[in-house]
């Protein structure tokens, strides 16, 4: 883990090139450049506003337009870097063929690159936060940490992820499905207020419903989202029982998936 | 120290398509149920190759494509791992392997500059520095601020060879590149490598096809033959080598393929093409200055009037050397229906060692244009036994036969 570091300081110049030259690239010649990056949240949060008018879903005091952006900014992000971060590797053939330099550069390019698209996605939460008259409470500088958490669960599924679709192309297809299927098991289109209702307060499961949360936080999505809407919106601080569980499961799953890429790393030429 | 140092080096690639999940499911059921598992069919393409270089070394790895130059290059620039040895390199690699990797079309030369510096692992600051410098060298002050996927070929290549020169590695590895580009770019090329040899003592490795190139700038030559390596030591040698094994390869080649150019209006044939030494034997190759017979069997369905010949000698990259024609010597003569036989005596043939090829033409009556015309029709290798081929031998075609004094 501590080579992570040392690489992200040894090559930041490069990560810094190849993040940059990946935006340039995307947006050179549409018009309408990176304002591209923010359309899938707002469409998104449009789509459940209007789906929340049908089924109505308790959103608490704070409406529920801005609090459903509030989770699809970290959850879009988090959904972004995973996709580009497994298809970084096979996506710069042409560098690990001719080049070497720690392949991990390649996910991390991607996360970076990502956290400029989700800087303006800051700018439009700022703006609704205008509109509904919030002001983020001291806690919300909790944010930055909250990010960093989200780009770290984002590595540890693409390292494995990347290095397998380097020898299984299935990954790169199988992902977008697995992680649409993920949105509705993480606190997007409703808050986790709800599910720790219906199970920890209702019982709705019986006695199984500790362990049924304590699976469902043991996504760290549920977690990141939920402790972005309490800093950003609510003017809470994080809340730790939420985000134990994911906690956990990425501490013990970030070494074995870098553990993993290093060792795929050195076929990936022959491969590729 | 050796500042790369190889032992024992193979590596060894799996032939056919790559398995997918499929396959990869049934072998571990396989495995699984104890049934016989299945391997994809090994090649080695480096097979226990062993060297080490100095520091400040210039050498130049040659071989026919497929000897497993790049896949050698490829370990020393630790883009891929043996299957067995050791490669140690000390110092840190600028790898020049087609320059053109690094570039992305969609940026402009002033972007890709930075870009490409950045994958070669230029600080910022330094290409900064150097920025002018580097586009002065590609000459392409004009386009500097165009997309690369405007560019031509060329200058992709232009701008791709001066990132990479501008950039302080101790190990410069050269694949092919000087082949592109204008002459006056390639001359260009040559003059800032030699700088990088002579001045700043750098450490070379340069994989080229142009084996002159490599006799001119190395100090040492590698010769890879099949993964294996087949020669290592000092340029002439080794590149006189090599060509002497090229030509028998191209003999082989012609040989088989036949004849390039073709223009036959019928009515007449060439049935057999023989050499004859001085004795009268029929031979295959031909020592150097010596006499020789070239006879033609032609076979002719109509009647010829005025019937001339013609024989030349060209390299096998069809090179005219020589042409000779009977014009009109046989004018009087009329050829019937039937086999005659046409021999042309050379009294020393004049060629040095290497391949060459014959070329035969045939025509008469009263039109111009030849009833038979063939080249590659016969190829063949000069040979000089007994005595060593001085490789300047290699530089020309002919000898002059001189006699040199020291006047003063």
């Amino acid at each position: 883990m501590i080579g992570v570091i040392k690489n992200l300081v040894d090559y930041r110049e490069l990560i810094a090139a190849l993040a940059w030259k990946n935006i340039v690239v995307r947006y050179k010649q549409a018009y309408l450049g990176i304002l591209w990056a923010v359309l899938k949240p707002v469409m998104l949060m449009l789509i459940f506003t209007l789906v929340k008018a049908f089924v109505g879903i308790d959103s608490g005091e704070i409406p529920y337009p801005i609090l459903t952006f509030a989770a699809l900014l970290p959850w879009v992000f988090f959904q972004e870097s995973t996709s580009e971060g497994i298809n970084s590797v096979t996506g710069n053939a042409a560098l690990i063929k001719k080049i070497y330099f720690p392949r991990e550069v390649f996910p991390l390019t991607a996360m970076v690159t990502k956290l400029v698209e989700l800087a303006i996605s800051f700018l439009i939460l700022a703006a609704m936060m205008v509109y509904y008259q919030m002001v983020p409470s001291v806690y919300a500088l909790w944010v930055p940490v909250i990010i960093l958490y989200t780009m770290v669960v984002a590595l540890t599924i693409s390292f494995f992820g990347a290095a397998m679709n380097v020898y299984y192309r299935d990954v790169g297809q199988m992902l977008p499905v697995a992680l649409s299927l993920l949105m509705y098991a993480s606190p997007v289109i409703y808050p986790l207020s709800l599910v720790h209702q219906k199970l920890m307060v209702e019982k709705a499961a019986g006695e199984w419903s500790e362990t049924f949360y304590m699976i469902y936080t043991a996504n760290p999505l549920a977690g990141i989202i939920d402790s972005f809407q309490r800093v950003m919106l609510k003017g809470l601080p994080p809340d730790f029982n939420s985000l134990m569980p994911g906690l956990i499961a990425i501490a013990i799953l970030l070494p074995l998936s870098y553990l993993f890429f290093k060792r795929a790393e050195s076929w990936f030429a022959d491969i590729i | 120290m050796a500042i790369i140092e190889v032992k024992h080096l193979t590596k060894e690639y799996k032939l056919g398509a790559l398995t997918g999940i499929k396959d990869s499911f049934r072998q571990g059921l396989a495995k699984i149920t104890g049934r016989e598992t299945w391997q994809r069919e090994r090649f080695k393409a480096l097979d226990d190759v062993n060297f080490s270089i100095e520091e400040g070394e210039v050498v130049g790895i040659i071989g026919h494509n497929g000897a497993g130059k790049s896949t050698l290059l490829k370990h020393l620039a630790n883009i891929t791992n043996p299957t067995r040895g050791e490669v140690h390199v000390r110092g840190s690699v600028a790898p020049l392997i087609e320059v053109g990797a690094g570039l992305n079309p969609e940026l402009t030369g002033r972007e890709n500059i930075y870009l490409n510096g950045a994958i070669l692992g230029i600080p910022r600051k330094k290409i900064k520095e150097k920025l002018d410098e580097i586009i002065d060298f590609s000459e392409l002050e004009q386009f500097i601020d165009t997309p690369v996927k405007r560019y031509s070929s060329g200058m992709t290549v232009k701008l791709g060879f001066s990132i990479a020169t501008s950039m302080d590695a101790d190990i410069l590895v050269v694949d092919e590149v000087l082949a592109v580009g204008d002459l006056a770019f390639q001359r260009k090329c040559f003059d800032r490598m030699e700088e990088l040899i002579k001045r700043q003592g750098k450490t070379i490795l340069l994989v080229s096809h142009n084996i002159r190139q490599v006799e001119r700038m190395c100090e040492r030559v590698i010769l890879m033959n099949q993964g294996v390596m087949a020669a290592d030591g000092r340029p002439k040698e080794i590149c006189t080598r090599f060509y002497s094994e090229n030509d028998e390869k191209i003999k082989l080649q012609t040989a088989k393929v036949g004849g390039a150019r073709r223009e036959m209006t019928g009515g007449v044939e060439v049935k057999q093409i023989e050499l004859l030494d001085k004795s009268g034997r029929g031979v295959e190759d031909v020592d150097y200055a010596d006499s020789l017979i070239i006879r033609l069997t032609i076979v002719t369905s109509i009647v010829l009037n005025k019937p001339y010949f013609g024989i030349g000698v060209h390299t096998t990259d069809f090179l005219y050397l020589a042409t000779e024609n009977t014009d009109d010597l046989f004018q009087e003569k009329t050829l019937y229906p039937g086999t005659h036989v046409i021999e042309m005596k050379v009294s020393s043939f004049p060629f040095l060692p290497g391949a060459y090829s014959i070329r035969v033409g045939i025509g008469g009556g009263d039109i111009s244009k030849p009833l038979f015309y063939e080249e590659s029709m016969f190829t063949f290798l000069v040979k000089m036994p007994g005595r060593h081929i001085r490789s300047t031998m290699k530089e020309g075609f002919v000898s002059l036969s001189p006699e040199w004094t020291l006047v003063g």
